[in-house]
C-alpha cells in the first residue's frame, strides 16, 4: 500500500506526515467502534474501565497527539520536515496491567507502525480482550489492528529476544526488573527503549478545596485501582492542614464513599480493608473503614508508615515543605486541587522533585501521548529535515 | 490460670464464665499493649461473645503485638514465597496453657496413650534461635502425648527426603505411633518411595496420622480428603486413623479437629463467631468470616482473631456425640485479582 500524505501546520513549521492509511478513515473506524461499544460490554472489563475506553475514543482525543506533535491539519505548501513511521514497535504488557494496555495500542495504531505485543501469559489481559473484541465488532477497526499482533508467552520465551531485535522502539510496562531484562536483550543500535516501570502517584489539595465534589472525585479516582495503579493516588495530602483537618476530611470521605462506589468490593478486599484499618490504627493513624468496608481511610502525618492494603488511603496533613520532602523518588502523577496561582509558584519545585504529570485529581488516570516524561508517541516517527 | 481448662473440652459450655474471662483478658491486653489499645480505643466491655473485639489475622503480618514483658519466642507463619509472614509473640504462661489445651482437645480424638511421635519435618526447624515456625508449633502441640519425637526428613521442606530407615527403626520397637505432618508434606512424603519392608511393618502397626495446614495445594492436584485418607490407611494396621485439624498460627494450642460427622468442635475455653465481611455483624445461620476466641493468650492480644476463613455455625447436637459449639469450615475468603500497573 502506498503512503497517504497528510499535511500539518505548526508555528515551528509545516510537516508532511506519511501514513499507510488515510488518517480520517482510521479515526472514523475508531469512532464507529466507539458507538458499538455503547451497546456491548465484554466481561473482562469493569463498567468503569469500559466507559473510560469509550470516552478515550472520542475523535478530539484521537486527533490530539497529531495536533501536539505536528500542528493543525492543513492543505499543503512547502514543508520543513517529513514524518514517517519508524517501522516496528515492540510492546511488553504484564499480566495485571490496567487499561494502559489497550489505551497504548489505540494510540499506537494511529502511528502506522507495525506493533508487536507480548501480553501476559494469562488469557484475560485487557489488551488481548480489547483487540479481539474490536476486531470482531468492526471491520474498520479490524483493518487498523491488522498491524497489531498480540501474543501471549512468558518471560523466558525466545520471542522476547526476537521482538527486541526487530523493533525500532521498545515500550514496556512493568517492574524495574522486567524493564532491565528487556533493555538487556540485543537490540538495534538506533532503536530506543521506553520503559513505564515502577511509579507511584499522589493527590494534593488546598484545605479550602476539600469540598464534597472534590472528595467524591478523589473517592472515584482512588477506588478504580486502589493503590495498585501507577496513576492511583497513594495518599491525599492536605496542604497546610492540621491533623484535625485531615480527620475531618477522612470522615467526609467515608460519608461520600457509598455515593461514589455503589457496588460491594470483592469480599477479599473488604477483609483486607478491616486489616488495613487496624494496622493503621496500631501504627499511629486515626483509621476507619468506609461503609460496607469498601475502603480503609486513615488520617495522620507524613512520618507514619503507609498502611497496607489495596484500598487503604492515607489522608495526610502536611506543610508544603513536608509534602515535597516526602514525595517518593518514583513519583509519577500529582493529582491536584490547588489554587492556580499557588500551583504556578509550585511548578518548578514539583518538576525538580521528579513529578512527571501535574493534573486535576479527576484526570489522574487519563492516558496520553506524553507519559512518564516521555513523548513516546512522537518518538515512533522518524523525522526528516527538508530545506528548500 | 483459667478454670475452663479443667473442664472436659467438649462438655456443656459455661458461657458466662467464658465471657467473664474474655472480658478480663481483653482489659489485660488493652492495659498492656499500646497498639491494641489504639485499635480498640473505645471498647468498654461486652455482654456477649459477639461484642468482644477482635484483631484481624492480617494485622499480625505487619505489627508484632505484645502484652507480656517477657516474650519467650516468636512464632512465624510459613507463608508463600514473597508473602508477608505472621509473627506471634509467645510467652511462657500462655505456652503452658496452650499445651494443656491441645493435649485435652487432641486426646478427645486420638486418645491419651503416650506413643512415639514421628514428625514429617526436619529437626533444624527446632533450632532457630528465638523463633519457631508454624509447622513446628503445630507438631509440638502433640508433644505432651509423645514418648519420643522423631524427625523424618533428611532435608528441610523436602518431603521426598523422608528417611524410611528411621521410620523402620521405630516400627520395629512400637506397635502404636503417631505421625504428624502439614497436609501437603504428609501426603507427598508418605507416597515417596516407601520400601516394601516398611510397608510390611506398617500393616502391623496402629498409626494415628494427624495433619493440618489446609487443602489448597492438594485440591490443585485434585486430591480429595477421601483419597487422602484411603492412601494413608491402605497399608496401616488395624485401628489406624487420620485426623485433620484446623487451627490458626495466631492461636496455637486451640485446635479444631474434624469429627467423623464433618464438623469442627469448639473447646469449652474457646468460642467462634461468624461475621458478615461487609458489616461485621454476627451471622447466626449463614456463611461468613470466622472470629475465633480463646482465654489462653496472655502475652499478646491474639485471644480473639478475625480470620480470613469462611465458615458456618451448625445448630443442634452433633451426630458424633460431642457437646458444645461446632462449625463447618468452608475454605478461605476468595481472592480477587488486583489490576494495576504491575508495580504492586
Amino acid at each position: 500500500m502506498s503512503d497517504v500524505v497528510h499535511i500539518f501546520d505548526a508555528p515551528r513549521g509545516r510537516t508532511m506526515l506519511l501514513l499507510p492509511f488515510a488518517l480520517d478513515d482510521a479515526i472514523s473506524a475508531w469512532t464507529r467502534l466507539q458507538r458499538a461499544m455503547t451497546r456491548s460490554h465484554p466481561d473482562a472489563f469493569t463498567r468503569d474501565e469500559w466507559a473510560y475506553l469509550i470516552s478515550f475514543l472520542d475523535e478530539a482525543n484521537l486527533r490530539a497527539p497529531f495536533v501536539a506533535a505536528f500542528g493543525e491539519s492543513s492543505s499543503g505548501g512547502a514543508v520543513q520536515r517529513i514524518a514517517r513511521p519508524r517501522g516496528e514497535i515492540a510492546v511488553w504488557l504484564p499480566n495485571n496491567v490496567s487499561l494502559l494496555g489497550p489505551l497504548t495500542l489505540i494510540l499506537l495504531s494511529l502511528t502506522g507502525n507495525r506493533v508487536r505485543v507480548k501480553a501476559g501469559s494469562r488469557a484475560d489481559d485487557l489488551a488481548t480482550a480489547f483487540v479481539t473484541w474490536a476486531s470482531n465488532a468492526d471491520a474498520g477497526a479490524a483493518a487498523i489492528l491488522e498491524r497489531t499482533r498480540i501474543e501471549q508467552f512468558d518471560r523466558s520465551d525466545p520471542r522476547n529476544a526476537a521482538m527486541a531485535a526487530a523493533a525500532s522502539i521498545r515500550i514496556a510496562f512493568g517492574s524495574d526488573a522486567s524493564a532491565s531484562a528487556i533493555e538487556a536483550l540485543p537490540h538495534p543500535i538506533h532503536s530506543r527503549g521506553i520503559y513505564f516501570s515502577d511509579r507511584t502517584s499522589e493527590a494534593w489539595l488546598d484545605l479550602h478545596r476539600a469540598d464534597d465534589e472534590t472528595l467524591r472525585t478523589m473517592a472515584k479516582v482512588f477506588a478504580i485501582y486502589g493503590t495498585a495503579g501507577c496513576t492511583s493516588p497513594r495518599r491525599l495530602v492536605v496542604l497546610d492542614g492540621t491533623i484535625d483537618d485531615a480527620l475531618r476530611i477522612r470522615e467526609r470521605l467515608a460519608e461520600v464513599w457509598p455515593s461514589v462506589v455503589t457496588r460491594d468490593v470483592p469480599m477479599h478486599h473488604a477483609s483486607q480493608n478491616i486489616a488495613a484499618a487496624q494496622v493503621a490504627a496500631a501504627t499511629g493513624w486515626e483509621a476507619t473503614t468506609t461503609p460496607r468496608n469498601a475502603a480503609a481511610i486513615a488520617a495522620g502525618t507524613p512520618q507514619l508508615p503507609a498502611p497496607p492494603g489495596f484500598l487503604a488511603l492515607p489522608v495526610v496533613a502536611a506543610t508544603l515543605g513536608e509534602a515535597l520532602a516526602s514525595l517518593p523518588a518514583n513519583i509519577q502523577t500529582l493529582g491536584q486541587a490547588i489554587d492556580r496561582e499557588r500551583l504556578n509558584d509550585l511548578l518548578p519545585r514539583l518538576a525538580s522533585a521528579g513529578v512527571k504529570r501535574i493534573v486535576p485529581i479527576g484526570s489522574m488516570h487519563h492516558f496520553g501521548a506524553l507519559w512518564d516524561g516521555w513523548n513516546y508517541w512522537q518518538e515512533t516517527f522518524e523525522e526528516i529535515e527538508v530545506q528548500s | 490460670m483459667t478454670a475452663l481448662l479443667d473442664m472436659p473440652p467438649f462438655a456443656a459450655r459455661d458461657a458466662g464464665r467464658f465471657l467473664d474471662e474474655m472480658v478480663a483478658l481483653t482489659r489485660h491486653h488493652l492495659a498492656g499493649c499500646p497498639e491494641y489499645r489504639r485499635i480498640w480505643p473505645a471498647w468498654n466491655g461486652a455482654t456477649s461473645a459477639e461484642e468482644l473485639p477482635f484483631v484481624h489475622a492480617g494485622v499480625f503480618k505487619h505489627v508484632l503485638l505484645r502484652t507480656a514483658a517477657v516474650t519467650q519466642r516468636i512464632l512465624r507463619s510459613s507463608g508463600t514465597s514473597g508473602a508477608a509472614t505472621s509473627r506471634i509473640a509467645l510467652d511462657e504462661e500462655s505456652s503452658a496453657l496452650q499445651s494443656r489445651s491441645s493435649t485435652a482437645i487432641l486426646s478427645d480424638f486420638i486418645g491419651s496413650e503416650i506413643t512415639p511421635l514421628l514428625v514429617v519435618d526436619h529437626s533444624s526447624a527446632l533450632r532457630q534461635r528465638g523463633e519457631i515456625s508454624a509447622r513446628i508449633a503445630a507438631a509440638m502441640s502433640l508433644r505432651p502425648l509423645a514418648s519420643e519425637i522423631v524427625f523424618l526428613l533428611g532435608r528441610a521442606s523436602d518431603p521426598a527426603s523422608i528417611q524410611w530407615d528411621v521410620v523402620a527403626e521405630v516400627l520395629r520397637r512400637k506397635s502404636h505411633l503417631r505421625v504428624y505432618g502439614f497436609t501437603t508434606m504428609l501426603w507427598q512424603a508418605w507416597r515417596s518411595g516407601m520400601p516394601s519392608s516398611v510397608a510390611r511393618q506398617i500393616t502391623e502397626t496402629r498409626i494415628d496420622f494427624v495433619h493440618s495446614g489446609g487443602w489448597k495445594k492438594l485440591e490443585a492436584e485434585q486430591v480429595t480428603p477421601a483419597d487422602f485418607n484411603v492412601a494413608l490407611l491402605r497399608d496401616a494396621g488395624d485401628g489406624s486413623r487420620v485426623i485433620d485439624y484446623y487451627g490458626l498460627v495466631e492461636q496455637v494450642g486451640v485446635v479444631y479437629p474434624l469429627c467423623n460427622a464433618g464438623f469442627r468442635h469448639v473447646a469449652a475455653w474457646a468460642e467462634v463467631v461468624v461475621r458478615d465481611p461487609y458489616t461485621l455483624q454476627p451471622i447466626h445461620d449463614g456463611v461468613g468470616m470466622l472470629q475465633l476466641m480463646n482465654v489462653l493468650a496472655r502475652g499478646a492480644p491474639y485471644h480473639s482473631v478475625l480470620t480470613e476463613d469462611l465458615g458456618r455455625i451448625a445448630a443442634g447436637p452433633c451426630p458424633c456425640g460431642r457437646d458444645g459449639r461446632r462449625f463447618e469450615l468452608l475454605g478461605r475468603v476468595p481472592k480477587a485479582e488486583t489490576r494495576g500497573c504491575a508495580n504492586v
